[in-house]
């Protein structure tokens, strides 16, 4: 019997749970032995000139070695926005801020000390002078150009998605309800356990090492090349155990660069960790969009036409962020078979933290548009959403179909992915239970937030289709290696991986030994992002697997004297033998004897997987208090074949609760001067699992033919899916008191206030 | 940075008598953080953990003297009986890990209008025991909290234990914030009542610069509860007396705009915690014995 599609625990656990994960900071090699510490020195005002840096005092403070300013820099290039072409390419950020600091948080100065708390005392001994400027915070005031970020640029625009005046002016004509609606997608914290880090020695070769927590160790290495000016061949990056990193850990930060800039600057190793605050204003953040959305349609519930107008916010410097809308676009219809659809965007950059991809990064955006747009629809049309969603959901279809916004949906069967969610969650017996709250005037009602999402995972690159590559080598010993261009950082690619080669190969999965995140090891690979791994990663492994068989039969044959085709693989005894001759048989492991049973693959995808499914959540409002309270998840992804459930399952909690924390929770504020006003997690409302219930988790598996494992991403299905449930259930608990729209995220004080508002409109209009 | 860690209270009240700059730290669950951010440097801490006096609670004269380091954990499992409110309030505190640790003479060392022991401690009508080398002073908790965080304690003094009424009736506390564990009250509220001294008393938190009582509220409900024999009848509390007394403790907040929550919201979350928990209390009390109250 196969192993996959089992409960196989992961391998990674043991050593997680009892001597614990090594990450950046606790790497010990004795290349960093007596590494410097660096602190940064962050802007404390979000827009201003600077005039002077005099780091005399803290020159002279205990343990400092040196401090390095823009001016030491000033040989390396500027930073490029992401995506060059797309983007307005004059607005750039330097290493260190040098003449202007466009947000709080940027770094400007770093001090390097013997220890790291001599650092955290000497970085207030360096003196900025700033000259303020007017800081420009709100993405709508940004995009006026009233105060603009980066003078060359001459605006604040970094892209444009299309242009207002493609927008068809007649596109709801005809439609019987139209409802428009601004959404705030608002702007998020990755925080990840593990803050960012990083530990840089250069060695005698002239070749940098470099430790960086990242989800590509291949990726860091390019960007570190860009922002150092080296060749990517003079570079090496080691990642270490990676706590955590949910789209803000692809690449290199400025930090990491400066960090190993300066361990060849004093020709000593160097160290640096930020703190929790440092993280939580100057890691990427994720999210911030406004949108427009419209849509009209009969009133029997058929959406005719829909429009998505989105203002993303960048931050203070494009980074990927300032790209997402493009994906935010691309998935603008969902799984809907709308007649008539079309988005626009536009990205500014504001005076605050630079935006990154956040689990989802675009996607989610789409779907929580979309979603919004579907209940505001119904409740203007009078229709049950799950009706309304039914109604207008693409018909199972089995051949790729293409959408309008150049999407290649490969398969799906939406209409039974709600059918099923509903079906788990009783949907008919919850509408009941809200009537007989409604009815009795309870305080606590309840609200069913529905929400069909479709997502894009595995997607090529600039660079071309969808491919990942694996080697894979089997010991004389019996033990196998992989080597993956992936990158797990909690997700359980050792386990899955050798999984699959054990499937093929007949090594059982503790004999097997994964290894990635070393570029001179590993030099080339896509890492773990867009929920790519497993569909290509995986399939690589697999792909080896086979190809080593291929050259292990051949070898085999010539043992046994034999016609390779008549050898038989025994994946239970893991050997070759001669058809029908079984005591004819070599141990694969002994193949590897003589020369390395050794191959590299690379396996190419025909394109990107669409998995989808629904979300139902139930949340108990309290509608004197507005307090939320979220009662139950049920939940279809279909992420067409799953190769472990319990792997499978951890992706989908984590992206649930991180989906439904946006939706109820978490936020990044910032007040008018672009000052952060979320800056703990005392104040930036991190999920607990106090807020969570048990997650009731409906399977389907919808198979892709794009690989041959039959896989699709599941690593971000969760988050974009229960976001828009949980607002939409939040919303729908309200509903019956006038309440249309409540923007996330829904905390006790916006959901009274939103009682209020249509208690006081309904009174006002009679 | 000087560190005292004396074992005995003597020793304790000598050395912040010799070094009134020392900053006591207990459970260090607010002064770490402080100093973790850098908010403070103190020249000299004082450690309180080792003065195992500290650490005890007995019954004395009606009351439990509570020593100022009992942690919230043992609050709820060694009192939660005899001390319903402070107790419920506990349960809220932060996390596992921080209700072992943090303590409630910590609390009220802090004084931060947000410490959740305050409203309880209000509503039972509380006294501070404050002690120094120059003898012990019973403060009552009204006249405990100063300003926003800032408590009547002088500076050679140290809280040694708070004494709290054994209630007489029935006690509840409740809270809101922005998710339910680690999280700082948006606004608090305590309320107990005493029906043989026919009393209400009352506590606010976080909506106001310091933990205050709703005197008029209080006021109100014991004129409003006499007037119609309610004490006696235990009759069901008509609904515009519970709105009133909601009405009378929002009036008493004074609350802020903050990243947490608007001044309106708090006093509106206010005026629904003091109605429901008036109601909950009123419903321990119709449901309890005569005898027994
Ligand atoms: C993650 C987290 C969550 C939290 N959640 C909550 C919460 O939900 N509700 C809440 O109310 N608080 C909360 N707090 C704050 C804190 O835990 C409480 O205020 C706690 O009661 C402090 O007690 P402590 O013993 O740790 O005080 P410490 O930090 O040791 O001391 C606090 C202050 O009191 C002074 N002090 C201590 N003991 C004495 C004494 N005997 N005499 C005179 N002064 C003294 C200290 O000098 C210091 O100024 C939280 C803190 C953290 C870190």
């Amino acid at each position: 019997m196969s192993i996959l599609g089992t409960r196989v625990l992961r391998t990674e656990d043991p050593r997680f749970l009892t001597t614990g994960g090594v990450y950046t900071e606790d790497v010990v090699d004795e290349r960093l032995a007596g590494a410097c510490h660096v602190t940064f020195v962050r802007s404390p005002v979000a827009h201003a000139k600077i005039s002077e840096i005099d780091v005399s005092a803290a020159l002279a403070a205990p343990g400092v070695v040196a401090v390095i300013t823009g001016a030491d820099l000033a040989d390396l290039p500027t930073i490029e926005p992401a995506m060059a072409g797309l983007i307005n390419g004059k607005m750039r950020q330097r290493l260190l801020a040098t003449d202007t600091v466009r947000h709080v948080g940027e770094a400007v100065a770093a001090v390097v000390t013997e220890s790291a708390y001599q650092g955290e005392d000497a970085i207030e001994l360096v003196q900025v002078d700033y000259d303020l400027l007017p800081a420009v915070v709100d993405m709508t005031a940004a995009a006026a150009d009233e105060v603009v970020l980066h003078a060359d640029a001459g605006t604040n625009t970094a892209a444009d998605f299309g242009s207002p005046d493609s927008l068809k002016a007649d596109l709801f004509d005809g439609c019987e309800v139209v409802v428009s609606q601004t959404i705030v997608n608002q702007r998020v914290a990755p925080a990840p356990m593990e803050t960012r880090a990083a530990a840089a020695v250069w060695g005698d070769d002239g070749r940098l090492t470099a430790w960086v927590p990242n989800q590509g160790a291949q990726g860091t290495r390019g960007s570190l090349a860009k922002l150092l000016a080296l060749e990517e061949a003079q570079i090496r990056v080691i990642t270490p155990d990676v706590g955590g990193a949910f789209g803000a850990k692809f690449g290199a930060d400025p930090e990491h660069a400066v960090v190993a800039w300066i361990a060849r600057y004093l020709g000593r190793p160097a160290r640096w960790t930020e703190t929790r605050y440092e993280n939580l204003i100057s890691m990427t953040h994720g999210r911030a969009q406004r949108q427009q959305v419209t849509i009209g349609g009969s009133k029997d519930g058929t959406v005719q036409a829909y429009r998505l107008e989105v203002l993303q916010d960048a931050g203070a410097y494009p980074r990927i962020g300032a790209i997402l809308p493009f994906l935010t676009i691309l998935m603008t219809p969902g799984p809907y078979a709308f007649p008539r659809a079309e988005a626009i965007a536009k990205t500014v950059v504001t005076n605050t933290t630079p935006v990154g991809a956040y689990r989802g990064a675009g996607r989610p955006e789409a779907t929580a548009a979309v979603e919004r747009a579907i209940d505001l629809f119904a409740a203007a049309a009078g229709v049950d959403p799950a009706q309304v969603r039914r109604k207008n959901l693409l018909p199972t279809f089995t051949e790729p179909h293409q959408t309008a916004f150049g999407a290649l949906y490969d398969s799906g069967d939406y209409v039974a992915a709600l059918d099923k969610a509903l079906a788990a969650a009783g949907y008919d017996e919850l509408r009941t239970e809200q009537q007989r709250r409604r009815a009795s005037g309870d305080v606590r009602q309840i609200g069913i937030g529905l929400a069909s999402y479709v997502e894009i995972t595995g997607a090529g690159d600039e660079a071309g289709a969808p491919n990942e590559n694996a080697s894979v080598e089997v010991h004389p010993d019996g033990t196998a290696t992989i080597l993956t261009g992936t990158s797990p950082h909690g997700q359980g690619h050792a386990t899955a991986w050798a999984m699959i080669a054990s499937d093929e190969l007949g090594i059982p999965v503790e004999k097997i030994t994964l290894k990635w995140g070393d570029t001179d090891l590993i030099p080339e690979g896509g890492g773990t992002g867009g929920s790519r791994s497993l569909q290509l990663g995986g399939a690589a492994v697999q792909q080896a697997s086979k190809e080593l068989l291929d050259v292990a039969r051949q070898r085999a044959a010539d043992q046994l004297e034999a016609n390779p085709a008549d050898l038989v693989f025994d994946v239970g005894r893991s050997a070759f033998a001669v058809a029908g001759d079984p005591d004819a048989s070599v141990p694969l492991a002994a193949l590897a004897e003589g020369e390395r049973l050794l191959v590299r693959t690379v396996f190419a995808a025909a394109g990107a997987t669409f998995p989808f499914g629904t979300h139902v959540a139930v949340a108990e409002v309290d509608t004197e208090t507005g307090k939320v309270v979220l009662r139950r998840m049920v939940t279809v992804d279909d992420a067409g074949v799953v190769l472990n459930p319990l792997l499978a399952e951890g992706q989908r909690h984590g992206g649930i609760a991180q989906g439904a924390a946006q939706a109820f929770l978490e936020e990044v504020l910032y007040d008018a001067d672009g000052n952060p006003l979320t800056t703990s997690f005392a104040d930036y409302p991190i999920l607990s699992a106090t807020e969570m219930p048990s997650f009731e988790l409906a399977d389907m598996a919808t198979p892709t033919s794009y690989n041959p494992l039959g896989a699709k991403g599941i690593g971000e299905a969760g988050t974009i899916g229960s976001t828009p449930a949980v607002q939409n259930a939040v919303i729908d608990a309200v509903a019956y008191l006038g309440v249309r729209h409540i923007d996330m995220p829904t905390t006790p004080r916006r959901v009274w206030q939103a009682i209020r508002d249509a208690a006081h409109d309904g009174s006002e209009h009679g | 940075m000087e560190f005292l860690q004396p074992t005995s209270w003597t020793d304790a009240l000598a050395a912040k008598a010799a070094s009134p700059e020392a900053v006591p730290i207990c459970g260090g669950t607010d002064l770490m953080v402080e100093l973790n951010f850098d908010a403070r440097r103190p020249a000299a801490l004082l450690d309180l953990t080792k003065v195992a006096d500290l650490a005890q609670w007995d019954i004395d004269d009606g009351s439990v003297r509570l020593g100022a380091g009992v942690s919230y954990a043992r609050i709820i499992t060694e009192l939660s009986a005899r001390l319903p409110g402070l107790a419920m309030a506990a349960r809220t505190v932060g996390s596992p890990q921080i209700r072992n640790r943090g303590t409630v003479g910590g609390n009220l060392g802090t004084a931060s209008p947000a410490g959740d022991a305050h409203p309880p401690l209000l509503a039972a009508a509380a006294t501070v025991e404050a002690a120094s080398v120059r003898g012990t002073r019973l403060i009552g908790i009204d006249e405990f909290f100063t300003g926003v965080k800032r408590n009547a304690l002088a500076a050679d003094e140290l809280i040694a234990a708070v004494r709290i009424p054994l209630p007489v009736g029935p006690e509840q506390f409740s809270k809101i914030g922005t998710r339910n564990a680690m999280v700082i009250a948006v606004a608090a509220f305590a309320v107990a009542l005493q029906p043989a001294r026919k009393l209400v008393r009352t506590g606010i938190g976080s909506a106001a610069p310091t933990p205050r009582r709703a005197p008029a509220a209080e006021q109100f409900l014991a004129g409003a509860l006499a007037e119609h024999d309610l004490w006696e009848s235990r009759a069901e509390l008509p609904g515009p007396l519970l709105d009133r007394f909601g009405d009378l403790v929002t009036a008493a907040a004074a609350p802020i705009d903050d990243v947490r929550g608007t001044a309106a919201y708090r006093l509106h979350a206010l005026g629904v915690m003091a109605r429901r928990t008036l109601a909950w209390a009123w419903r321990q009390y119709q449901s309890a014995s005569p005898e027994g109250s």
